[in-house]
């Protein structure tokens, strides 16, 4: 039998451990630039803890390595890039049709808008009239993804507070709309279903069944989550002035979606640049005028009732006709370039395109609301605690997978 | 010898088996029962003389013992009942409704590997759970589960309790320190100024009742709230039973004051770096903790052992089976066959499809039934202790229930809100909760007519 020595505590490896402070997260390079220098020289009390990209609540593979004086964060470093997989480039190797489904796992909870950006870019720069029947699918089946992905957003909310029950009941909404859109789109998260043109495949009777079976009990069961929390006085009370923002500084971050609204700016692009068919639907933008996380909690279930509102619309006036445009089955669009944003349930979805006329983009870029807003937490995060650090990421609801694309 | 070798050469495995277990249990019973010959009165003796020890030892080995049904017991309760919150179905694969799960969770971490990270301080590092274990586990000696049941009656009971209940904070501390990990540091940190600081209101919200009861001792404190329920220390003291129950939740480090294992912050705190059965020490001392403070909350304010109601007339069970002479061998030799006749006849003449011998199957079943039933009433009347441990078992899990329940519905608080209301609300309360009552004993005994 062999066993293994126990290393003491002077054994030259620990000791050589402690003396270079390899426990310390010191980057293996000189300093780059003053503010990398300021940031890893530590002060008196003060030490830095890694919390990631191994860490139960950090919603993915985000690495932030916070300077902290005892449980108070001081200063913070996000450092990104660990799920990195060239999504931009894979898209200009791609064609037109393919670089779709490339775009699709970015932000792995909100598929459809991921998809609808580049795919309203390529349109533009195609020049095709896309059916009124394939708009109203996308905005129905948008709609239902943005309810499903702030449903997530509300359990994950109350999950980095220490709740264990909310992240469950929203699962079970979320399940239900992602098994409606599996119907529909046969994926349950990678849905792949916006074509250049329109949509892949009609509404069908499961769908349908299904979606009108969840309707007339979605408000309800939406209500009965919320009121696991809203009246809760430790919840209320942990997200009060918590990562407040306010609003020049929201829009000096280029903050869009939920997150903004939440700063009392009434901005959304189904409004303020009006796409598809949502000028003809009725639905109002819920703001906040508070700026902290629960601002930020309360919009996003008011949004979920004002996509309710949307979808319940899209069902009475679905139009008939076809879900496709007529289009080659090559795409060459002339030389130019288009931009297209959507609003997604984080914010500005956006693609700019490039199209040199061959049948691949020459350049695609990505804009994604997600690494915009984890940027705001060095703004947020310093002089609260450790404890509050990850409410405040989860208030911004990032996904890493749009992050770092 | 040869011959030996080649004949158990033949032999299979449960021949080996059976040829060297049979000679071994001979022999063992003769050594034994030569030894009790020998011996037996001699030791009766020496245990006699010390039956004090004797008790103290005994006591302790039981109280060793059911702390791990205990444990597995609500770690299946735990995962049960948060799951049926959760809307899931929770564990139903091992044993009936999955009641086997916390046993194999047991034997799981048992046979993990019992990991020590480089750098961490092996000594304190192996003792630490050891500590915290001891500390829940010590702390159930003073605590009276029925009449007569208790391992110890300290007349100074309930200040050991929080002596030792206190001792816990220093394990979480060592295992923090000794990990070499900042989650780990920073969760026993946690646990050093949470349990610090709820100390004080916890001791100060039963102070009231002390005053009440005139006595440190828990059996004491029973004993002074039998009767009615109006009789429970709750109804006297709201106030204090409120603060002891939320500073108990903070003691045992529960939610929502689970903030030394957070797990969505800092990595389960002072467990991070544990593995096998040092963390199923850890493991078992929380559970074993919920336990304690669900009993101690039930001893202090509701009635311990006593029911809520009391019988309103004597009720004593006085069987002596001489006084009936041959009229209780009749009984036993013809009571069965006469309940099961009893039973069986209606179930027979329920339907035309019941057959004969389904009635007296169904009959037999019935009639056990019914004698367990008796047998049980007439233990629950006629034993103390059997009344008195089912109503402080039933007390002690709804409380248990509660913890779990909160478990499922509350997220955490912060460590500044928590020390916030530990200050500024518990001890304040606490404070005037003692001195109010100490007027009203005063004002109480002093206007009582004579």
């Amino acid at each position: 039998m062999t066993t293994t020595a126990r290393p003491s505590a002077d054994d030259p490896r620990v000791t050589l451990d402690r003396d270079l402070g390899v426990f310390e997260p010191v980057p293996p390079y000189p300093p780059r630039t003053e503010r990398e220098a300021e940031f890893y020289t530590l002060g008196d009390g003060q030490m830095f803890i890694n919390m990631g990209p191994q860490h139960p609540s950090t919603h993915g593979v985000l690495r932030v390595v916070l300077k902290l004086e005892g449980e108070k964060v001081v200063d913070l470093d996000p450092v990104l890039g660990y799920l990195h997989r060239g999504v931009e480039k894979l898209c200009e190797n791609a064609d037109y049709h393919h670089s779709i489904a490339y775009t699709d796992p970015l932000e792995y909870v909100s598929s459809l808008f991921n998809e609808w950006a580049p795919v309203m870019a390529f349109e533009k720069l195609l020049d095709v009239q896309v059916p009124r029947r394939a708009e109203y699918i996308r905005v129905l089946s948008s709609e239902l993804n943005r309810v499903a992905s702030h449903a997530l957003f509300l359990g994950w909310m109350a999950l980095d507070l220490g709740g264990l029950t909310p992240i469950l009941w929203s699962f079970i909404e979320r399940d239900e709309i992602v098994e409606m859109l599996a119907s529909l789109t046969g994926q349950r998260m990678l849905f792949n279903y916006f074509r250049i043109g329109g949509v892949n495949g009609d509404l069908n009777h499961d769908f349908m069944s299904r979606l009108g079976d969840w309707m007339s009990r979605a408000t309800e069961q939406i209500e009965a989550g919320n009121t696991l929390l809203n009246e809760n006085e430790i919840f209320v009370r942990r997200m009060r002035d918590l990562g407040k923002i306010d609003t020049a500084t929201a829009l000096r971050m280029v903050m869009t979606g939920p997150n903004l609204r939440a700063t009392g700016v009434p901005f959304d692009i189904r409004r303020a640049h009006p796409y598809s068919v949502f000028p003809e639907l009725e639905f109002d933008i819920p703001t906040r005028s508070e700026g902290d996380c629960l601002a930020r909690y309360l919009l996003r279930m008011d949004e979920i009732k004002q996509s309710l509102r949307i979808i319940d619309q899209c069902l009475h006036n679905m139009p008939d006709g076809p879900v496709m445009a007529k289009l080659p089955r090559l795409l060459r669009p002339r030389p130019g370039r288009a931009y297209a944003a959507v609003e997604g349930p984080r914010g500005q979805y956006a693609t700019y395109a490039i199209s040199d006329g061959t049948d691949q983009p020459f350049r695609m870029r990505i804009h994604d609301p997600s690494f915009i807003h984890l940027q705001s937490v060095g703004v947020m995060m310093p002089g609260h605690l450790i404890a509050d650090t990850m409410a405040i990421m989860a208030s911004l609801d990032p996904i890493m997978g749009g992050v770092d694309k | 010898m040869t011959v030996v070798a080649k004949s158990w050469n033949r032999l299979t495995l449960p021949g080996k088996i059976v040829f060297t277990v049979v000679p071994l249990l001979i022999v063992l019973t003769i050594v034994a029962v030569s030894a009790i010959v020998l011996l037996g009165p001699t030791v009766i003796d020496i245990l006699a003389a010390n039956i004090e020890i004797v008790r103290f030892v005994v006591a302790v080995t039981i109280i060793l013992l059911i702390t791990v049904p205990t444990a597995f017991l609500i770690i299946y309760m735990e995962m049960k009942v948060i799951a049926l919150m959760n809307l899931r179905i929770g564990p139903d694969r091992v044993g009936p409704f999955g009641s086997a799960l916390s046993v194999v969770h047991g034997l799981k971490v048992l046979m993990k590997e019992d990991f020590t990270p480089t750098g961490a301080d092996p000594l304190v590092f192996t003792w630490a759970p050891v500590v915290v274990y001891l500390s829940a586990v010590m702390t159930l000696l003073v605590i009276p589960f029925a009449p007569g049941l208790f391992g110890q009656d300290l007349n100074l009971g309930l200040l050991y309790f929080f002596a030792i209940g206190g001792l816990s904070v220093v394990g979480l501390l060592m295992a923090g320190w000794s990990s070499y990990n900042k989650y780990s540091l920073l969760g026993g940190l946690r646990s050093a100024a949470q349990v610090v600081s709820y100390e004080i209101p916890l001791t100060l919200s039963v102070v009231g009742i002390i005053l009440l009861a005139g006595s440190l001792s828990l059996n004491k404190i029973v004993e002074n709230q039998s009767g009615w329920f109006t009789n429970w220390y709750v109804f006297q003291q709201p106030l204090g039973a409120l603060i002891f129950f939320i500073a108990a939740t903070a003691e045992a480090n529960r939610t929502p004051f689970d903030l030394t294992e957070a797990d969505s912050e800092i990595v389960a705190g002072f467990a991070t770096e544990y593995s096998g059965m040092r963390f199923g020490f850890f493991f078992f001392a929380e559970y074993v903790n919920v336990f304690i403070i669900s009993a101690l909350t039930v001893t202090l304010f509701f009635g311990g052992w006593n029911a809520p109601f009391a019988w309103p007339w004597d009720v004593a069970l006085s069987l002596d089976p001489g006084s009936y002479g041959i009229g209780m061998l009749m009984l036993f030799a013809i009571g069965p066959v006469v309940l099961t006749l009893l039973f069986a006849a209606p179930i027979w003449l329920a339907s035309a499809r019941v057959k004969w011998w389904q009635a007296l199957i169904g009959g037999f079943v019935l009639a056990n039934l019914f004698l367990i039933t008796l047998g049980l009433a007439g233990a629950y009347i006629g034993l103390a202790w059997v009344a008195g441990l089912l109503w402080f078992l039933l007390k002690t899990y709804t409380f248990v229930f509660t913890f779990v329940w909160m478990r499922g519905t509350l997220p955490r608080v912060r460590i500044d809100q928590l020390m916030d209301f530990a200050w500024k609300w518990m001890l304040p309360a606490s404070v005037v909760n003692v001195f109010v009552t100490a007027a009203a004993i005063v004002v109480v005994s002093t206007w009582r007519p004579v």
